[in-house]
């Protein structure tokens, strides 16, 4: 009995092991970044470094706001995920809908676009987007961007938001039929407010690959006062000599609002992911 | 319904899939459609001038040694890292089904890197890695693992480094996948395995591993089509480095002869030799596992 316990003890303090190193694995380099955001230029490259900053000072945060274009990137982030969201919720929504109540031929085709579109990872469909883009004078502009960002996750929102609405008995919205409700009406007022959790669950894929998206960006965007983050920190990056300092405060200035967002969301991502986007 | 009202009602179905129809048509298979033609032209990225030159696209590469590199160096890395992502990805998965206090919040600590830019993945791992300045170096050194300070950007350790870093990105895609089947399998089975003996290891290989096998032919293919494609990590943690053409992956190859030498042909015919390597894989792969991967 006495073994038997030791040996529960022992497994307990190995998955307290285990989930200790996970966690420093994940979270340290981002601690380690925080900190030398703070440290001021000759803590920076400090031998040997040191953890807390000795002499902690907000000067990179200054001059990452005043010195550069930093809050114009961010800005312009901002604004191209929150409309690539937009229109992808509304034409998804639509499109999903459609697919789980109306019949015509290729609407269970769905999940083999989805993995196909996997298969054109942006960089294969970036070359003839260019030109595509180029062609129809939109090149340089946010609108291309946003076009770039939805056509890549519609499948995947029609897919995920197909599941969502099969769950939804069409009894319901049939009920408002009858009342003498319009199909729209009965759309806006019943269906859409239950599907609502997964909506959320594609806005929030939406918006991290538009808010993370490096490869579209860098091809379609040329002007500095259009650029996003990614492509805006790297550049910065380039600029010159590279100030570590500074790097780091645009490293902990774009983690800061995906955190906040992150733990405000997390619920729904997981579950988003547990309903369609890999099952099981 | 009255036969009016019903054949608005299929109007309204129609036009309610027509965006979405339109902008994947126009935006995703125009363009794929449009690379394959691409690739038989001998055209400029920018200007508008072009050739049709049939397959010679493809034939210089077939004696290109720059794309048989890439080629190489591409399955190096997408192995290695599928590989490690998933050994640690359902390791993690296995720990963190496990009841302990304070589950939920390392679960999302842990999912964190996957939700970040790729671009402060990389600068952070820049910074972290450093070989004058970088903590890894500092800890290597103080412990007296390494002698000298590792050159992790340099020609032998490049590789390597984008490894870790991939890995470190994307792993915890594995685990929440693996996680979720993981919570789903009944305790009695469990417990059965228990009453009967069975050490911790045949539990894992005897009721664990058939359980998430499925799902885990899944994620390797997934996994495997996004290394294989892997773009942005790869090209931004060459760029800048001395050493990057060490880790010029098939991508990063055509994205390089699209827009460093403005070839958009053979960038394209890169292209299409990846979708055609991939389908054909997918396709293979079906064949072996259709039946068990557990596909929505």
């Amino acid at each position: 009995m006495n073994r038997w316990r030791l040996r529960r003890r022992a497994a307990g303090a190995a998955i307290y092991l285990g989930a200790g190193l996970l966690v420093l694995q994940a979270a340290f380099p981002f601690a380690w970044m925080a900190s030398t955001s703070l440290k001021p230029p000759g803590e920076v490259f400090a031998q040997p470094p040191s953890f807390v900053p000795a002499a902690p000072t907000l000067d990179n945060f200054h001059r990452l706001f005043t010195g550069t274009t930093f809050l114009v990137y961010f800005w312009n982030s901002v604004l191209v995920s929150g409309l690539a969201v937009l229109l992808t919720t509304a034409v998804g929504a639509a499109g999903a809908y459609s697919l789980t109540r109306y019949r015509y031929p290729g609407r269970e085709k769905i999940a083999v676009l989805v993995l196909c579109t996997y298969m054109f990872a942006p960089i294969m469909v970036v070359i003839p987007f260019f030109i595509l883009v180029k062609r129809v004078g939109l090149e340089n502009t946010h609108l291309a961007l946003v076009l770039a960002f939805t056509s890549f996750c519609l499948p995947f929102t029609l897919w995920l938001m197909r599941a969502f609405f099969q769950t939804i008995p069409i009894e319901l919205e049939e009920a408002a039929l009858v009342d003498g409700a319009g199909r729209v009406r009965a759309v806006l007022h019943v269906v859409l407010p239950l599907a609502l959790p997964g909506i959320i669950a594609t806005s929030i894929f939406t918006f991290i690959l538009a808010w993370n998206d490096y490869v579209f960006t860098r091809i379609l965007i040329s002007s500095d006062r259009l650029k996003t983050l990614p492509v805006g920190v790297q550049d910065l990056f380039h600029a010159a000599l590279i100030d570590w300092g500074l790097i780091m405060a645009a490293g902990t200035m774009i983690t800061i609002p995906a955190l906040v967002f992150f733990v405000a969301v997390q619920r729904y991502l997981i579950r988003g992911w547990g309903a369609g986007a890999v099952k099981g | 319904m009255g036969a009016r009202r019903r054949a608005r009602d299929e109007a309204i179905g129609l036009l309610a899939i027509a965006p979405a129809g339109l902008l994947i048509l126009s935006l995703v298979l125009y363009p794929v459609a449009y690379s394959v033609w691409l690739s038989l032209l001998d055209k400029h990225s920018f200007f508008p001038q072009e050739r049709f030159v049939g397959l010679d696209n493809y034939r210089y590469l077939w004696v290109d040694e720059e794309f048989w590199s890439s080629l190489w160096l591409g399955s190096v890395y997408s192995v290695w890292t599928i590989g490690l992502q998933v050994v640690l990805g359902v390791a993690a998965a296995l720990v963190l089904n496990e009841a302990f206090r304070g589950r939920a919040l390392v679960r999302g600590i842990v999912l964190f890197p996957y939700m970040i830019p790729t671009i402060v993945a990389v600068i952070l791992w820049k910074w972290l890695l450093n070989d004058t300045y970088g903590v890894v170096n500092h800890v290597l050194l103080a412990l007296g693992i390494v002698r000298e300070p590792i050159v992790w950007m340099g020609a032998d350790h490049i590789m390597l480094s984008l490894i870790l870093v991939s890995v470190w990105q994307f792993f915890p895609f594995v685990l929440l996948a693996i996680l979720a089947r993981l919570q789903t399998i009944p305790e009695e089975l469990y417990e059965a395995a228990k009453v009967d003996g069975a050490t911790a290891l045949r539990r894992f290989l005897h009721v664990t591993l058939p359980q998430i096998r499925g799902i885990l032919l899944v994620v390797v293919l997934l996994r495997s089509i996004w290394m294989f494609t892997k773009f942005d990590t790869v090209w931004l943690m060459g760029e800048g480095a001395g050493a990057g053409r060490f880790i010029r992956t098939l991508p990063v190859y055509a994205y390089m002869r699209t827009f460093t030498y403005y070839q958009a042909g053979l960038g394209a015919a890169l292209a299409v030799i990846m979708f055609a390597m991939l389908l054909a894989s997918t396709i293979v792969y079906f064949r072996l596992f259709r039946d068990e991967a557990d596909v929505g």
